[in-house]
């Protein structure tokens, strides 16, 4: 309610210059995330360039889901065809990394393997929590004698296999898993509090809604644009607690110091 | 009479209170970038140590090659030594340009020294085929990826803290307990990139195509 009425206090070319620097904001936050970095992957195996078979991708994926679950390690493989930004591909690792988030919030235990199939170009990324598990020579020693030969050779599967093969080996007994995915625990939360969240959500629309009809409402606009832009909303939360679905990722917020290793083949 | 005495101190006193409550916050958001600042640049000096830990290892392994060249590996001692010589306090960051600059000036140096021996490397195929250097390549690469990764961070904390220091309201408590802009670390022509330390090992004599060694002249 108080809000309400500051908002009708204030005058109009102020809320004028509100509105005007929202949009700036988040059209420049925009206008940045489309420039080089990808979006937030659905899976843990993410095949974008098509080089391995549909149920090749569903079983990488299960295991490296499977693999969170028993460690709370999040591994992260991306696979394109061609390097999408104009940067190294280190700076690029760093910023997806940054973007994505892999690790639980506190350890940082993810990492990514990047594979760019045309530019015949790969890289490990590794957050701050497993610089001691995945050194940058076990990285490199990764990519090439487990990966590189295989994708040398045409067999994409097979490099991949070795080399999710090699990294969970290498991470196994770093964390301790809590059973279930991120994704996993936050739907069971979002059960939980649906009721509450949706009387919430009830209440602040009619707020909006108040608001709105006695101003105009364009200000509405402005204010429903972040609550709708969030991410990891639902999607996938049906078919996670089916068995034989497709695991869903959710980043758990970890960091990246820029440790890893590139590699070529 | 008395009344409107007592109602002039009252809001006197709201006034106080108000601005008391304002300025412990930003006071302490003060103290709290600060703190980040400083904790950045511990990071720095965190990475640019576990490199200089690492020449020490190379300089070894690279030396064991057959008649390698001297003078690189002169450069990179000494350049190793110059920056043990530049001493900054690694808990908090410094407070003038000057002592970045010096800082940065020398770890450059030895960033050049390092970038020209790897390129020496390419003439002795045995060190290529080292197990032992291929491994500190590795990590000397992952270093230097780091070193960019920790300065960009550094520069973004310093980036809110001076923005927050030279703001307005914030400008007076800062001058009052003595929270000084802090220096950047410029990114010089070149400098901001990692020095490119890629061989293409993975591609040994297999390749038919003439192996297109990289114009390098120092």
């Amino acid at each position: 309610m108080a809000s309400a009425n500051f908002l009708m206090a204030t005058s109009a070319p102020i809320r004028f210059v509100l509105a005007l620097g929202s949009l700036l904001l988040f059209g420049a936050n925009l206008l940045h995330a489309a420039e080089t970095i990808p979006p937030k992957p659905a899976g843990y195996f993410n095949d974008y360039a098509g080089v391995v078979s549909k149920e090749a991708a569903l079983r990488f994926n299960e295991q490296l889901a499977q693999f969170e679950r028993e460690t709370s390690n999040q591994i992260i493989v991306a696979v394109w065809s061609k390097f999408p930004s104009a940067s190294s591909l280190d700076d690029f690792a760093q910023r997806t990394y940054q973007v994505w988030q892999p690790g639980q919030k506190g350890k940082n235990n993810g990492a990514i393997l990047f594979v760019f199939v045309d530019d015949h170009k790969m890289r490990i990324q590794t957050g701050y929590g497993l610089e001691g598990a995945l050194p940058d020579i076990t990285c490199d020693e990764i990519i090439r004698n487990e990966i590189a030969p295989h994708f040398k050779a045409g067999d994409y599967e097979k490099g991949f296999a070795q080399g999710i093969e090699a990294i969970i080996k290498a991470v196994r007994g770093e964390y301790k898993g809590a059973g279930k995915t991120l994704l996993e625990k936050n739907n069971k939360a979002r059960g939980g509090f649906g009721l509450l969240g949706f009387i919430i959500f009830f209440f602040i629309l009619m707020m909006a809604l108040r608001v709105a009809r006695s101003r105009g409402g364009y200000r509405y606009s402005s204010v429903g644009g972040p609550f709708f832009g969030g991410w990891s909303g639902g999607g996938w939360s049906s078919s996670s607690s089916s068995g034989g679905g497709f695991s869903g990722f959710s980043g758990g917020g970890g960091s990246s110091g820029g440790g890893g290793a590139s590699g070529s083949w | 009479m008395n009344k409107t005495v007592l109602g002039c101190g009252g809001i006197l006193l709201l006034l106080l209170i108000i601005f008391g409550v304002g300025g412990c916050g930003s006071y302490n958001r003060l103290v709290r970038l600060d703190q980040t600042v400083n904790e950045k640049w511990a990071q720095v000096q965190n990475v640019y140590q576990r490199r200089a830990d690492l020449i020490p290892n190379l300089v070894a392994t690279v030396s064991g090659a057959a008649d390698f060249e001297k003078s690189t590996l002169m450069a990179v001692t000494q350049a190793r030594a110059t920056v043990g010589q530049v001493k900054v306090d690694p808990n908090k960051a410094p407070t003038n340009q000057q002592q970045v600059d010096q800082f940065q000036a020398a770890q450059d140096q030895l960033t050049g020294a390092l970038s020209r021996l790897l390129v020496v490397v390419e003439r002795y195929p045995e060190l290529k085929a080292n197990q032992n250097f291929l491994g500190l390549q590795a990590q000397l690469e992952g270093t230097e990826n780091r070193i960019s990764v920790e300065r960009g961070n550094f520069n973004e904390a310093v980036k809110e803290y001076n923005t927050e220091v030279r703001s307005f309201p914030t400008v007076l408590l800062a001058g009052m307990f003595g929270f000084q802009p802090r220096p950047f670390f410029n990114a010089q022509p070149g400098a901001d990139k990692a020095p490119e330390v890629k061989f293409d090992f993975n591609k040994p004599a297999a390749t038919p195509a003439p192996a297109t060694t990289p114009a390098a002249t120092p």
